[in-house]
């Protein structure tokens, strides 16, 4: 009996020791991480400015380095993924184009938006391009190619370089104006790739309220079948005949975004109640169309958008004036007084517009049509999404890539979700996902996104890549 | 010899444990029983049956105090659902649960008196402010001390009864992160700080047929812990609009500490040898919600409330104590415990699964007078999955480890 005891006391004795040193939990299994098929030793990402990070109405440093491709990288870097090189404004231009900060906000809770406009990679020393003000030249190794405002249009036109300062801040002097995007990103030849692009082609239309500057030969909706050619020779220029793989985005529904959705319903509250419906322009030309009150979209109901750059001028509804319309030649002719004086009677003129009427209430002085996406032009957009992101598919399919359904994700966030302990919603600020622009994501929201192309790239090739943690990641900073 | 004691008691750190049984349910009142997996009720082993039977109390011997300390060093591990691999561990600090026992009566009495002053709940989880889950928990510290003074009567010497009141006194810190960054991406954070209080009693029986077999039958009842105007401080963003949004600066909750039925035997084969058998049924039930009302809004809301909806358990308990000599005891024992906390409710707070207890302890017998305890108890908790879809958790997978080592000193008069 007693010996039994002294091996018990023994065995106890011993087990403390080993207890001691094995103190830590651990589990029982350990991570396992797994590339499948996939080469990630040469990623490159091709897309447009959700692509380059751009967020806060701008592209800086800050929104560069929380890209969603640079996290992609990242994680593809646990399983054999290479360096990954960014066009990465320095840090002493790190407000790269200059951005929105919120700055406060005012008495009624209205958000205050601040532009940043110090340390800029802007330069004077030339003229500006069609598209805006050149940038500072990025002249190193580059496998991110995502480029402001490019659309799928733009990116076969050799001339897109002379026009788009986004992108030919990426370029060689002697590039600018002959290579196409198009050319230039399939002679990359990378081993994996990310495509998401054609938002542009509807985006730019739809941001502009419907209007096309005649100026401007990418503001409108791109035909699907030049979409289609285009698209097509891109994708497969990638694969280079699934020599490479890699994943696909299809196009959000623009009208999902904080851009559309956070101006109506508030809008649409505070109408007197005499006030039945609105008059506004539709489309780009001076035909009138009338709004109804309960047609102004408010969570399901209506169909009305009003963009957040409308908010500066819908508290002037019902007055005598002229002031959107004033705005806008003096954009055009900041110095000219002259000229300014010029173009605001050819607007006027065009529009046959009398702004001695009641602004938004009257035919004589409708709502501007960039303030507002009505129905018959969101029929227009939705009709080339859905044939764009058919389009998208088929490359998808015919390369042999994985694909992110945009356009449902974007979608299935409009109801709000909770995560961690932090709730979601398309919500303007306080909505965690999307930034101060209203259409491009917070770097939380570019880190969601990147977890749900992890997450199709490891169910299309069976890898296992892992995903990231994205409460490390901020929304929009509340002052 | 008795300022010393006073000494002891004032060096050790009032503090309590970890919940280091099912919940928030420390399980370490006893140096003795923690040696033999907290088993104990069905013993007259010592004045610490001021805590595990109050009926037992009445057939010790002797009168006595006891003081017992333990260091409890408890760690938690998390990791991310898959395909995340994100894993963070808590850094909490070591605990240090107590108890001190003393028993009074004149020798050939059937009554004694006695009080004890012990701390049977408690948690200290620090999981820090940059972990996946800090919107659910950054830290909490959870503290009761139990005060009950006793009463047990032995009616022959085979039965005895006793019962104590009890009186709690404790505070609760909870600490957790707001999704909300200032201009410099400093994290909000809102930390609830209050005092508790509550009642409740002990009652026991004690039988013992015949010299080799006792039995022990204990009810403690659950002890409400209630916090009135705890502080409410948030730190946030300068922004008068925020700041409008977090207008609370107090609190009140309330804490069910659950009812422990609990059936003992002891069981003499020798008159060196003990074994112990406990089956312990904890009513956890009581624990619906987690719910904090406040004095002003927060987000337009008064009152904040998660469900917890545990479910009542059992634990079982064996150990065994083997009298070496006259001065030396030894002792093994090991327990199960079944988790309180049902699927998809796992919280960051008590981060639950069922555990498995084993232990070791000796006394040794400096002289007629004066004996030493120690134990010591590992604690593994098992591998946990959960969604947390339920309490507003954290999703993920815990893992628990705990040793507890463990003194005491018995002082026989």
């Amino acid at each position: 009996m007693k010996n039994i005891f002294y091996r018990l006391g023994a065995a106890a004795l011993l087990s403390t020791a080993f207890l001691f040193s094995g103190c830590e939990p651990e589990f029982e299994e350990d991570i396992t991480l797994s590339k499948g098929p996939l080469d990630f030793s040469k990623y490159v990402a091709v897309g447009n400015s959700l692509t380059a990070g751009y967020q806060d109405n701008g592209l800086y440093l800050e929104g560069q380095i929380f890209s969603y491709p640079n996290i992609l990288a990242n994680q593809f870097s646990f399983v054999g993924g290479g360096a990954f090189a960014q066009p990465l404004f320095t840090n002493e231009q790190r407000n790269g184009s200059g951005y929105l900060r919120l700055g406060g906000f005012s008495s009624t809770g209205a958000p205050i938006l601040a532009p940043v406009t110090t340390n800029l990679a802007v330069r004077t020393d030339v003229p500006a391009l069609p598209g805006g003000r050149r940038l500072t030249k990025f002249t190193g190794a580059i496998q991110n190619w995502g480029v402001p405002g490019i659309s799928v249009l733009a990116s076969a036109v050799p001339q897109y370089g002379g026009v788009n300062p986004y992108f030919e801040r990426l370029l060689a002097d002697a590039e600018v104006g002959q290579v196409s995007y198009v050319q230039k990103v399939v002679s990359t030849q990378p081993t994996f790739f990310s495509l998401w692009l054609g938002n542009n082609d509807v985006l730019g239309y739809a941001t502009a309220g419907g209007v096309v500057d005649p100026a401007n030969p990418f503001g409108g909706i791109t035909p699907a079948a030049t979409f289609n050619a285009i698209y097509s020779q891109l994708a497969a220029g990638l694969s280079r005949n699934k020599a490479a793989k890699g994943i696909v985005a299809t196009i959000p529904d623009v009208r999902s975004v904080p851009f559309f959705t956070t101006v109506g319903p508030t809008f649409r509250a505070g109408l007197p109640a005499a006030v039945t419906a609105v008059v506004a322009l539709t489309k780009s030309g001076a035909n009138r169309t009338v709004i109804a009150k309960n047609d102004i979209r408010v969570g399901s109901s209506g169909t009305a958008l009003f963009t957040l750059t409308s908010t500066a001028y819908l508290g002037l509804l019902g007055q005598p004036t002229g002031r959107y319309w004033r705005d806008q030649a003096k954009a055009k002719f900041p110095a000219d007084a002259a000229a300014m004086d010029q173009e605001l009677k050819r607007l006027l003129q065009n529009y046959q517009l009398d702004t001695t009427k009641m602004f938004g209430l009257s035919g004589e002085n409708p709502l501007p049509s960039a303030l507002v996406l009505d129905a018959d032009e969101q029929a227009e957009i939705q009709a080339a999404t859905t044939e764009y992101n058919t389009i998208i598919r088929n490359a998808a399919t015919a390369n042999d890539l994985a694909v992110f359904d945009a356009f449902t994700f974007f979608n299935s966030i409009q109801t709000p979700y909770n995560m961690n302990g932090v709730t979601y919603s398309p919500a303007f600020i306080t909505g965690n996902l999307f930034s101060l622009d209203g259409v491009h994501p917070t770097p939380r929201g570019y880190a969601i996104i990147a977890n749900e192309m992890i997450k199709e790239i490891n169910r299309k090739y069976n890898s296992t890549v892992p995903t990231i943690d994205v409460t490390q990641f901020r929304a929009v900073l509340i002052p | 010899m008795k300022s010393k004691f006073l000494a002891l008691l004032g060096s050790a750190v009032l503090s309590a444990g970890v919940a280091q049984a099912g919940g928030f349910q420390a399980n370490l009142q006893g140096q003795k029983q923690l040696g033999m997996g907290h088993a104990g009720t069905g013993l007259a082993l010592d004045q610490s049956s001021i805590f595990f039977n109050p009926g037992a109390l009445a057939h010790l011997r002797q009168n006595g105090i006891q003081l017992g300390v333990s260091a409890l060093n408890a760690k938690i591990a998390y990791r991310e659902p898959s395909p995340g691999i994100s894993e963070s561990a808590t850094d909490n600090p070591i605990s240090t649960p107590f108890q001190v026992y003393a028993s009074f009566g004149k020798e050939d009495s059937p009554l004694r008196f006695g009080i004890g002053v012990y701390t049977p709940f408690g948690s200290s989880v620090n999981w820090g402010t940059r972990w996946q889950g800090r919107y659910g928990l950054n830290e909490l510290t959870l503290k009761t001390i139990f005060i009950q003074p006793t009463i047990s009567y032995r009616i022959t010497d085979k039965l005895g009864l006793g019962a104590g009141f009890i009186y709690s006194t404790g505070s609760v810190n909870l600490q957790r992160s707001i999704p909300l960054a200032d201009a410099n991406y400093n994290e909000a954070g809102v930390e609830l700080d209050g005092a508790a209080s509550g009642f409740g009693f002990n009652l026991g029986v004690f039988f013992q047929p015949t010299e080799k077999l006792s039995l022990g039958l204990t009810y403690r009842s659950k002890v409400e812990m209630e916090v009135k105007e705890g502080d409410v401080t948030f730190r946030l963003p300068t922004s008068p609009l925020v700041a409008g949004q977090f207008q609370a600066t107090q609190f009140d909750a309330s804490l069910p500490m659950p009812a422990n039925i609990t059936l003992g035997i002891g069981f003499k084969p020798t008159e060196a040898l003990t074994f112990a058998v406990d089956v312990q049924r904890v009513q956890w039930s009581a624990y619906k919600s987690l719910r904090f009302d406040y004095n002003a809004g927060i987000r337009g809301e008064t009152f904040s409330e998660s469900p917890r909806n545990y479910e009542d358990v059992f634990i079982y308990r064996v150990g065994a104590q083997y009298k070496l000599s006259e001065i030396f005891t030894i002792r093994a024992g090991a327990y199960y415990d079944n988790s309180p906390v049902q699927e998809g409710y796992l919280t960051p707070e008590t981060p639950d699964s069922d555990s498995r207890g084993v232990s070791g302890g000796l006394t040794l017998a400096l002289s007629d007078k004066v004996d030493l305890d120690a134990s010591f108890l590992y604690i593994n908790k098992k591998e946990r999955t959960d969604d947390a879809s339920k309490s507003g958790g954290v999703a993920g997978t815990f893992k628990s480890v705990a040793y507890i080592p463990g003194v005491g000193i018995n002082y026989k008069f």
